[in-house]
């Protein structure tokens, strides 16, 4: 079993001529062996290293071996300690246990059988990394799920919402034009405070135009029937979008840079998509930033899978926001400067393409938006939300990425 | 340029839309039907000589597409415009397939609309000058034969 090598061994007795042999012996078994005479050296030893297992003496001047024991399991949870007891007292082993021990030898120590304890001891630690491990991946997953549920049902939603709005916008439309197309015949020319009357209209217009915006965009998050499957070069998107983009960069005193030279970046994915994916990152990297900055986009590639990342210096997004970022309408921009479907939208076109989006933000440092996409078509096949996720979640599950 | 107007009937079960928008259709010299219903549609239809239907796609009963069907069955050159949702440009494709002219998504811009109206009624003058082209040959070849 060669879950034994490299596990980091504490040894903690008074007696050198006790640890001395021991440590030679369990270092041939592959080992990594430290040492501490007392209680005070323990501590120390613990703080600078990472330590699996502990064999700890019982009967130590200074601090006992007990004391020891309770400091350990209130400040290294994970570390597994074994106790070695005098012969006569076993009551000191049996309390150990209940104090939160592996076990308890006695000594004098039958070598083979301190190696067998050890070795459970870290099959036991190994097993319960794994088990909190898979549980935080669990917990994790829930989350997204929940998240993602959430969006879809939001989703739903507003698409109704806008449906039910185009209508009434377009009446509301209808009249204004009609009102304009009357004040503008002979008849009205004499029309007393005609500018305001214009005025007004053209604020109904101008109004209608937003709405209608909104609306558009918002059906547009949630089913674009065409979306075309191709050979797609991230490289070359990359650096149209930065062109794009750049000029307003530039004159807000905004550097893009571009680390996209060592990746491959060909996937078989949705051009057109992911284009308004890089282009709304982009531009809210350059909103985030506001002045003198720097934008960073990079893109690596592994054989299943393509990251890329928009990074900025900006003022970075508080805890409470980041949840909320990829609810449609959640915007902190002023009413009329931003509608609050950029993330939202981008989040439902890398659900489509079978890819995720992750977000880290330090307030004050800046924002980091990574997307990870599928190479190939095959997890974009099915174009359910949802259903990309899961597949994603139970690849990881059973450790295998989608090849 | 004397601007013959146009013939227009529109159809969307909206009653408030289908008032303003006829309201400023007029305004702008066509002559202007209405319709809350496929059915009412075809009625209308079968009593004017209509030129271009503007017609909403979503509607209770018979909706737009059915309409359309009907449409072209019966008056294959009576020219339609569709209006459609956001969410159903498909069924706005579809129906481009199924004869109509155009389509245009609510709410639409004036501009564009007028524009399209002026093409739709175009296409539908220019096949109706076709028609009676083909008309002339044929009674001249029939005269010939006799």
């Amino acid at each position: 079993m060669n879950a034994i090598e490299n596990n980091h061994l504490l040894l903690v007795d008074d007696e050198t001529d006790f640890r001395a042999p021991l440590k030679k012996r369990l270092g041939k078994r592959g080992f990594i062996i430290l040492e501490a005479g007392n209680g005070d050296e323990c501590q120390k030893v613990m703080a600078d290293a990472p330590v699996d297992v502990v064999v700890l003496d019982v009967k130590m001047p200074g601090m006992s071996g007990i004391e020891v024991l309770e400091w350990i399991r209130e400040n290294y949870q994970n570390t597994e300690v074994i106790l070695l007891t005098g012969h006569a007292s076993a009551s000191d082993g049996v309390e150990g246990i209940k104090k939160g021990a592996f076990d308890y030898l006695t000594k004098p120590v039958e070598f083979e059988h301190l190696v067998q304890k050890i070795g459970q001891a870290v099959e036991k630690r190994r097993r319960e990394q794994e088990k909190k491990q898979e549980a935080e991946f669990k917990a994790r997953m829930e989350q997204q799920m929940i998240t993602t549920e959430r969006l879809a049902s939001l989703g739903t939603l507003s698409t109704g919402i806008a449906h039910e709005i185009d209508n009434p916008l377009a009446i509301i439309k209808e009249s204004a034009e009609y009102m304009r197309i009357l004040l503008n015949k002979e008849e009205h020319a004499q029309l007393p405070r005609k500018p305001d009357f214009e005025n007004a209209i053209g604020k109904i217009e101008t109004a209608i135009e937003r709405a209608k915006r909104i609306t558009h965009q918002l059906l547009g998050f949630v089913r674009k029937p065409e979306t075309f499957f191709t050979q797609t070069d991230l490289k070359v998107l990359v650096a149209e979008t930065v062109e794009f983009a750049g000029k307003e960069a530039e004159n807000k005193g905004i550097k893009i840079v571009r680390d996209v030279e060592k990746a491959n970046g060909v996937i078989w994915s949705d051009p057109y998509e992911i284009r308004q994916v890089l282009f709304n990152l982009l531009t809210n990297a350059i909103a985030a930033v506001g002045s003198d900055g720097t934008i960073t986009v990079s893109l690596k590639d592994t054989d299943s899978r393509v990251m890329f990342s928009v990074e900025d210096t900006g003022e970075g997004i508080p805890k409470e926001n980041l949840e909320k970022i990829f609810e449609p309408f959640f915007t902190t921009k002023p009413p009329g400067k931003g509608t609050g479907l950029g993330l939202y939208v981008t989040c439902g076109i890398i659900n489509r393409l079978g890819g995720k989006i992750d977000i880290t933000s330090r307030v004050g440092k800046g924002t980091r938006f990574s997307v990870t996409l599928p190479r190939t078509h095959k997890a974009c096949e099915s174009m359910g939300d949802n259903k990309n996720i899961c597949v994603d979640i139970l690849n990881r599950i059973k450790g295998d990425p989608a090849k | 340029m004397i601007r013959i107007p146009a013939k227009v009937l529109i159809v969307d079960d909206e009653k408030d839309f289908v008032e303003m928008f006829s309201l400023r259709l007029k305004e702008t010299g066509e002559k202007v039907f209405t319709a809350h219903s496929g059915q009412e549609c075809l009625e209308k239809l079968a009593q004017e000589n209509i030129d271009v239907v503007v017609l909403d796609i979503k509607m209770p009963g018979m909706d737009g597409v059915e309409t359309l069907q009907e449409i072209k069955k019966k008056y294959p050159i009576v020219e339609v415009i569709l209006l459609t949702g956001h969410g159903t440009i498909e069924t706005a494709v579809d129906g481009m397939k199924l004869g109509a002219y155009d389509y245009l998504l609510k709410p639409a811009d004036a501009k564009e609309m007028a524009k399209k109206l002026e093409g739709a009624r175009k296409r539908k003058d220019e096949h109706e000058d076709r028609i009676r082209k083909a008309e002339q040959k044929a009674l001249l070849r029939r005269g010939g034969n006799i």
